[in-house]
């Protein structure tokens, strides 16, 4: 009954009707008083429609609250890598074990929530999701958790992982119609990875979605060489997902394979992991896939978000998917088959000898690690990592705050079956820059150098021709999206640690960044 | 300011940064926060630049209840370097000087066995600790009784299964599921099913095999470059001499003379493919040249200086005398930045990895 409910959707008349809950329908638009899920809405666009705070009247944005989750907070630490959702004027934030519900308007705490831990890697926390009045966070030692949104206090939680195994929860769970969408971590040991869809008033699993087959004979396993490789052959689901109401398509990106980077006991392609696969909603069935780095040995996830928009190829409007992928390589492909329409990249890298007949990166085996070493750009950190990018629909350009990256790559571990991770990558160069990207050729249409590397932020653009990013020097940088011309910043002290958001309320347009341990809450407060 | 800020640091316990500060001074009533109720971070030198270079990523119980050798210590914040870690050499050195000094190795312990690694390799707070002394006999027993089946290292064979990827043996504390598993069904190596072995041999091969877990980790002992030495130092020369410039700058007989003495040829190999963060606190290691940069306002004179940040719209300096000076950057200032190293970081879009393995070969003839 929920489903059909929360499928046909509310009318605008009913919002007041939901007071502190989400209302459902708000999922379906332009996130503008609401920021419902991870990327504002289940595009992955991180694009706003919002044009309050524009590139003409940038200069007047002035600090409204500041937050910080510190003080007082022992040995906390770590930074706010989640983007906060925003129902009913409050926004909802993680770190680690922790949830912050805090006035969107004021940055006052409304009440906080801790989850007492047995474990995992406490690295980052990337937020929550929301289903009317019921908030979902998942935790380092594998739990789901259900809050109510109203004063944090604890519903229920339910296992998802086994912490034993080294797996661990770091994503934001996406909510989609009566689906909670779960996501996994970890690649210490090897084990497979997966997707869960889970019943929002239960917890209870509904489906499970594998992301590396399981016996002989599943769609993939004739990539592996054996079962028990890929049985462990890795694929961790970290980021959240996007999806496609009207094809009822979820877009997953998967992780690395396992053992992560001495491969030689899984030679093949090791489908599916890195690769971009969509799943149906209901069912968790994969409907078709697209492989980023085939057989991969440098840990490059390509969990980066699946961007969808509408676009025309060739004078003909196409449904689209895009993606800046962790290995240095932005695809473009036809959502509805995965068909792919453009392979480029977005920095320039070493490591392919070329595309294969979908369109699919070929990899140099020189460029695979070794034992006295390979140089390979990028490095393991990625030509990006989990921060998302944007995509304007204004500009017709896709932003990635990219990093151009070298390390050498090594084999540690000769023997027979290498497990874990059986090598590394050592030293580095890099720099970095944020890259806007042409969606119809795959061609940087500009390019902002930053002074410095090593960026972890995410991107945000809006219909006031801007982009938001951070920069390697700790500013938040607004820049003119058609141009790349940087026509604002602050500098916050911290890195930029997540990805910038923004809303409308009582009329004033707000811009929220973390940085390090704190929500920034910026705001076009005059008129 | 230095001392308002190392209370701050100290009375909040990871923080990292002069902003977040200034709002930290009113204590907040709340509950206690996740570990606080653990150990906290050792005061010693060093913790400071440790919670300002790892703690914008981690928090302090990545490194909490480790210990691990200098080595093993540096390796690790290598590893987060090219993971993108910031900071200077010098920052890392400390870092590194701050965990080797007061996070050695635990008495008794394996080193570092599965906890440790930059907070990747966490596991369950209540997993097995392992006692060398009993992995050692259990060991023995698994050599004696079950390496033909399940492989020296446990990773199985064609016979048995791998029992370092066992839910069994993952799920097992001190015997607690091998115990019940080998005494229930499992084929002996006689053909009959269950084991003779006694509760506190089982105690000892549950320390191996979660000795062979932790091995496998990102922090076990696997984790080493093993032998960098492939090249022709021949060609490495010619290279040297010829098509990687690199005598425009280096001289075997100059300043590189007896760098083979100075770092093993792993170090060797990262110093000069990435001078500024290569092979930092090994040997006695030269600290890398800064960044220096000139500054000129239309119609002033030059200040040049040891940069100390430049953004798309400041830029900073230290000059000679120690002064710090800073400028907004306008059309008007002139701004020319010089890295001693940009040669060194134009090489890596041209090296082949022959290249490389060549020029360590002939580095480490430089005795």
């Amino acid at each position: 009954m929920r489903l059909l409910r929360t499928f046909l959707g509310f009318s605008l008349a009913a919002t007041a009707v939901f007071g502190q809950f989400l209302n459902p329908a708000k999922l379906q638009q332009p996130a503008t008083d609401t920021w419902p899920t991870y990327n504002g809405d289940y595009s992955g666009r991180r694009f706003s429609t919002l044009s309050k705070i524009n590139s003409s009247n940038i200069d007047s944005l002035s600090l409204a609250w500041v937050y910080r989750i510190g003080a007082g907070a022992g040995t906390l630490g770590g930074a706010i890598k989640s983007t906060p959702l925003l129902v009913g004027g409050i926004l909802y934030f993680t770190i680690p074990d922790h949830v912050w519900a805090v006035d969107a308007r004021t940055g006052r705490e409304v009440w906080q929530y801790e989850w007492k831990s047995k474990g995992g890697i406490h690295l980052g926390n990337r937020g929550v999701g929301i289903y009317e009045g019921w908030l979902y966070f998942e935790t380092p030692d594998c739990h789901l958790v259900s809050l109510n949104l109203k004063d944090g206090k604890e519903r229920w939680s339910k296992q998802v992982c086994d912490m034993d195994q080294y797996y661990y929860a770091s994503v934001a769970p996406i909510v989609i119609k009566n689906h909670v969408l779960v996501g996994v971590s970890g690649d210490d040991l090897d084990i497979p990875g997966y997707l869960e869809s889970r019943d929002p008033e239960t917890g209870d699993l509904q489906w499970r979605w594998y992301t590396v087959p399981q016996k002989k004979g599943d769609p993939g396993s004739e990539t592996w060489p054996n079962v028990d490789a890929m049985k462990h052959g890795g694929g961790m689901t970290w980021v959240p997902s996007t999806y496609d109401p009207e094809l009822n398509l979820i877009y997953v990106g998967t992780g690395n394979p396992q053992p992560v980077i001495a491969g030689k006991a899984r030679n093949g392609s090791d489908l599916f992991t890195e690769s971009i696969v969509a799943l149906d909603a209901d069912t968790g069935k994969m409907v078709w896939y697209f492989q980023c780095s085939p057989h991969d040995t440098h840990d490059w996830d390509a969990v980066q978000t699946p961007v969808l928009f509408d676009g025309e190829i060739d004078g003909k409007p196409r449904k689209l998917l895009a993606q800046a992928s962790r290995n240095g390589k932005f695809f473009v492909l036809d959502r509805t088959n995965g068909k792919n329409i453009v392979s480029s990249e977005f920095v320039k890298t070493n490591w392919a000898k070329g595309v294969d007949s979908r369109g699919q990166p070929i990899p140099n085996p020189a460029k695979e690690p070794q034992i006295d070493g390979a140089l390979v750009s990028p490095n393991q950190g990625g030509a990006v990592n989990w921060p998302p990018p944007s995509f304007s629909p204004q500009t017709g350009l896709f932003y990635v705050n990219a990093t151009r990256a070298f390390s050498e790559y090594y084999i540690f571990d000769t023997g027979d079956k290498p497990e874990g991770w059986g090598g590394n990558d050592r030293g580095g160069w890099g720099e970095s820059m944020l890259q806007a990207l042409d969606y119809k050729t795959g061609k940087i249409c500009w390019s902002h150098k930053w002074e410095g590397s090593g960026i972890r932020s995410g991107v945000l653009s809006t219909a006031g021709n801007l982009v938001f990013a951070g920069d390697p020097s700790n500013n938040l940088v607004a820049l003119n999206a058609k141009t790349g011309e940087p026509l604002w910043h602050a500098n916050l002290g911290e890195a930029v640690s997540n990805g910038p958001m923004t809303y409308e309320l009582d009329g004033a347009q707000y811009l929220v960044v973390g940085a390090g341990d704190t929500l920034y809450g910026f705001a076009m407060l005059s008129k | 300011m230095a001392t308002t800020r190392r209370r701050c640091l100290l009375s909040i316990a990871l923080v990292t940064a002069m902003a977040g500060c200034v709002t930290a001074q009113a204590p907040v009533a709340r509950p206690p926060a996740a570990g606080s109720a653990k150990q906290q971070l050792p005061d010693a030198p060093g913790k400071e630049t440790f919670q300002k270079i790892c703690g914008s990523c981690h928090s302090a119980q990545i490194v909490l209840g480790r210990g691990m050798t200098r080595e093993q210590w540096s390796e690790l914040v290598s590893g987060m370097i090219s993971r993108g870690a910031k900071g200077t050499q010098s920052q890392f050195a400390e870092v590194v000087d701050y965990l080797a000094t007061n996070l050695p190795p635990k008495e008794g312990a394996a080193p570092a066995a599965g906890k440790a690694l930059g907070g990747f390799t966490m596991g369950p707070d209540d997993k097995q600790i392992v006692d060398s002394a009993a992995a050692a006999r259990g060991k023995a027993l698994y050599s004696a009784q079950c390496v033909t089946c399940h492989g020296p290292l446990a990773r199985g064979s064609d016979n048995g299964p791998d029992l370092v990827r066992s839910v069994t043996v993952l799920h097992d504390r001190y015997g607690s599921t091998i115990g019940p598993f080998l005494h229930q069904g499992h084929p002996a190596p006689g053909g009959t099913a269950g084991t003779s072995l006694t509760d506190e041999q089982i105690k000892d091969l549950s320390h191996f095999l979660h000795q062979q877990v932790d091995d496998t980790l990102r922090s076990g002992p696997y984790s080493k470059v093993l032998n960098v030495l492939t090249g022709d130092p021949k060609a490495g020369e010619a290279y040297f001499m010829g098509a990687g410039g690199c005598n425009a700058c280096h001289s075997p007989t100059g300043d590189l003379a007896g760098v083979a003495a100075k770092y093993d040829p792993p170090t060797l190999q990262q110093r000069f493919l990435f001078p500024r963060t290569g092979g930092f606190n090994r040997g006695n290691a030269t600290p890398p040249k800064p960044v220096t940069v000139t500054v000129t306002v239309a119609g002033g004179p030059a200040v040049s200086g040891v940069l100390d940040q430049i953004d798309d719209f400041n830029v900073s300096l230290r000059d000679a005398s120690g002064e710090y000076r800073s400028w907004k950057r306008t059309p008007a200032v002139k701004v020319e930045k010089n890295d001693p190293y940009a040669a060194h970081a134009e090489l890596l879009d041209k090296y082949t990895d022959k290249d490389i393995h060549d020029m360590v070969a002939y580095l480490e003839t430089l005795k």
